[in-house]
Formats: structure tokens, sequence, C-alpha cells
């Protein structure tokens, strides 16, 4: 029986010690190329100048923990999942909230607009319409089917296709009209927290990551492991790609966020201080790929400079652990979700236009007091 | 779905484990050096486009209450 499958000369022992080797094989190739370290290369950079980055907006209207948040493509409405049960659809505009979904399961884990998925094993489409008369709640679909909780779920660019990951160790490829499985992804040995496809030019990849501490970069097409990077000291819960497609980031639950570029295929960066020893439980980048942002157990988001390793700023204001951020399609701004039940939006002001239009309203107010004045006296 | 977990057959995880350090030994990588000045290149090229580095100008915000504006 243990000799089922077994090519000529192989044992047990031969296979564990031609792995021992690779291993060995794979680290001296990465290191050969480890000639510089990011930040080294980053020296020849302009420091960034004082970030005025600063929580604009709060979104009250969820009755328990926010876990999940994402952008709409129109660059003003957001989708929040929280474990009162409800998906709501927020304009960030004008605050108001335009949609709210109440469901079965209570706790959504992930939303993306707009499937959603969660610990009830699977995922489900919502489509949203603007008739608000439409019951949206019995238009629901189930598309994905794990054998245990969906942690992450992403449309591809296509909207045809879903794919996700699953506390089940595995992720998987789904075809949104039928429900039936294209593709699964085996290769983790503990359950797939977090996944992330790559920018549509650089073709059809995407990473995951999970509770075996490792992020493994797959081939959509043919399932394979194409990539697998193992440097975190814990569980890995959240993967983001860097926009050009050729590096990635990772939040981790050792307080560290990494950095991992895919052509020297190694870490790049560590993003840590030792005033940080609360997990990361979320990362994502500003448009240009110079700032990362991670939200913390500590409640707090950090600003990373991502070729410097420095902390360009920190947000405070959430009052429990940061579930999720996202930055806007646009790059214009920062949307946060909490445990404190709040959805926070934060932006940038170029400061030497703030202070003319501060300046400038400060005029009008001056002048329209002497009218005023003026008109009452009359 | 397959469980995640020990797998009944020892050798078959062996040599699945075998075959995909193999693929993972032979890909391609370039230096840190070259891969940083990419990073770097993309950075600098899209950061003047990039709102939450540079800032909006408070008069565009687009997600600013519109107040009204009286003209004196």
């Amino acid at each position: 029986m243990a000799c089922q499958g077994l090519q000529k000369g192989e044992t047990l022992e031969s296979l564990k010690r031609e792995s021992e080797t690779l291993k060995k094989k794979l680290e001296e190739e990465r290191n050969k190329l480890n000639d510089v370290e990011l930040h080294q290369v980053a020296e020849k950079v302009e420091v960034l100048s004082a970030l005025s980055i600063k929580t604009r907006r709060v979104l009250k209207g969820h009755g328990n923990k926010v876990l999940c948040m994402d952008w709409c493509k129109d660059k003003r409405r957001m989708v929040s999942s929280s474990q009162d049960g409800k998906v709501i659809v927020w304009d960030a505009f004008t605050l108001n909230k335009e949609h709210g979904v109440p469901l079965p399961c209570t706790w959504v884990l992930a939303c993306a607009y707009a499937p959603l998925s969660g610990l009830d094993n699977k995922c489900s489409v919502i489509p949203l319409s603007l008739d608000k008369n439409e019951n949206l709640a019995a238009k629901k679909k189930s598309v994905a089917m794990h054998t245990n909780y969906v942690s992450g779920c992403s449309f591809t660019n296509s909207d045809m296709q879903l794919l996700t990951s699953s506390g089940d160790g595995t992720c998987a490829l789904w075809d949104v009209e039928s429900g039936q499985l294209l593709q699964s992804f085996h290769g983790h040995t503990a359950d797939v927290l977090s996944l992330d496809l790559a920018p549509s030019e650089t073709g059809n990849t995407f990473v995951s990551g999970g509770c075996d501490m490792k992020a493994n970069v797959w081939d959509m097409r043919s399932g394979q492991n194409i990539q697998s990077f193992e440097s975190h000291e814990s569980d890995i819960n959240c993967v983001k790609y860097y926009p050009s497609g050729d590096a990635f980031a990772s939040a981790s639950d050792d307080a560290t966020c990494r950095f991992y570029d895919l052509r020297a295929d190694r870490e790049v960066a560590v993003y840590q201080k030792d005033s940080i020893i609360f997990g990361a439980s979320t990362c994502d980048f500003s448009l240009s790929g110079r700032l990362l942002f991670a939200g913390y157990n500590d409640y707090t988001i950090n600003v990373w400079d991502v070729l410097k390793g420095t902390r360009a700023t920190i947000l405070f204001g959430h009052e429990n652990r940061v579930s999720r951020v996202r930055v806007s399609p646009d790059g214009t701004a920062l949307g946060s979700a909490s445990w404190d039940s709040t959805l926070r939006v934060s932006w940038s002001f170029s400061t030497g236009s703030n202070y003319i239009f501060r300046f400038i309203k400060l005029l009008f107010w001056v002048n329209s007091r002497l009218v005023l004045e003026f008109t009452v006296a009359f | 779905m397959s469980s995640k977990l020990h797998p009944s057959n020892n050798i078959t995880h062996a040599r699945r484990t075998v075959n995909q350090l193999r693929i993972e030994a032979s890909i391609e990588r370039i230096k840190v050096s070259k891969a940083s000045a990419d990073l770097m290149n993309y950075c600098t090229e899209n950061a003047r486009n990039d709102p939450l580095l540079t800032g909006i100008p408070a008069s565009d915000n687009p997600f600013k209450e519109k107040k009204p504006c009286t003209i004196l």
C-alpha cells in the first residue's frame, strides 16, 4: 500500500530529502539577488512632506461591529457589512443610506461591490437596484459553497466570475450565473483569510494569505501556486497588490505589514515599530503606491511610507478595532470600518489652498458683518 | 472542497511538495536593486496624481457639503 504511486528508487525519505534540498536552493537563489535593500535605494527619493490626511466624515447607522466595507466604482458609494446582520449602501457625498439589506447570517465577513460572504459557508450576490421598493434580499443568489466559512470574495475583472477564499483552506473560482465551480486552489495548510486580484493589466493572477502565515500567488487559469512567501510570524489577515501589480503587501497578527516584490521573489520591506504591538487586520495602497494604510487592533490606522519603510502619519478616531481600510477608486479618500460600528472617510487638503480658502472666507465674513451692521443702523 | 489537513497518503503529499518546490525554485528572478528602482519609478511617476499624497484643493472636494454662496 505504501508503495503505491512511487517512482523507481523513490521513497518517502528521498522525497523529503529532495524537498529540503529544494527549499535550501530556493533560499540561496533568492539571496543571490538580494544586492540592496529597498529603503537604501529609496534614499534618493524625496522625504514625504507632512501629510494632512484627517478624518472628515463619520458614518453612523450600523448597530454592531462593521466587519467590511468597499467602494463602488462610481467613487461615491460605499457598501458596508456588519455583525448586526445588515448590509448598508452609503452615499459618501450626502452621507445618506441608500439601501439597507438584512441578511440571515449575522457575521457577514466580506462584501465587495456587490458579492457578500460570511460564516454560513456561502457567498451571495445581491443585485442592487435604484428601485427602493424592490425586496433586494429576495433576489439574493447563492454562488459559492465552501465546506467552511467564506472569508473573502472578489468579482473578477469581467464581473462574470467570483473568486472566494475560505476557512476550509482553499480558494475557488465560480461562475456567477450558473454557480458552477470553475477552478479550485489548494496549497494553504490552514484557513485562508484574504485574497486580492492582480490589477487587470498584469494578467490572471491573485494573491492569498492565511493562518498558515503564508502568502501564495496563484495562476487563475491553471490553479497552480506559482510563488509562496513565508516570513510573517502569525496569521496573515489581509493581502493587497501594489498598483503596478509587481508587488503586494500583507497585514498580520504579528503586528507588522510586509512588502513583497514578485519579480525579485522576496520580501523587500517590513513595516513595524516597537510601539506597535497589536495585530494589523487590513491594508491598502494609495493610488501611486507610495503610501500603505493599515488598520490595527489598537484602533489606529498607521500610514507607512512604502519606499522608505517609515511611518508617515497615524490616524486616530476609531473607538475599537479597525476591520477594513479601502482607498476610493479615484484615490481621493480613505474609507475605514471598525468594530465601533462606524465608518470613517478621511482625505487630505493641500495645505496651500487650505490657507487661501480660509483667508477668503474671513474676508467675506468681515465684509458681510460690516454690511449687516450698516443695514441695521439704517 | 477537500480538507486542508493531513492527507491520508503521505507519498502523494511529499511528491506534491517536491513538485511545488521545483516550480518555485525554477522561476526567473531579478535583482532587488532593479525591482526597487522600478517600484520607486512607479511611485514618482504617479505621485502627482495621488490625491491622498498631494491633497485636494478645499474647493474641489467632492465630499464637501455645498454651502450657499452669497455675493455681496
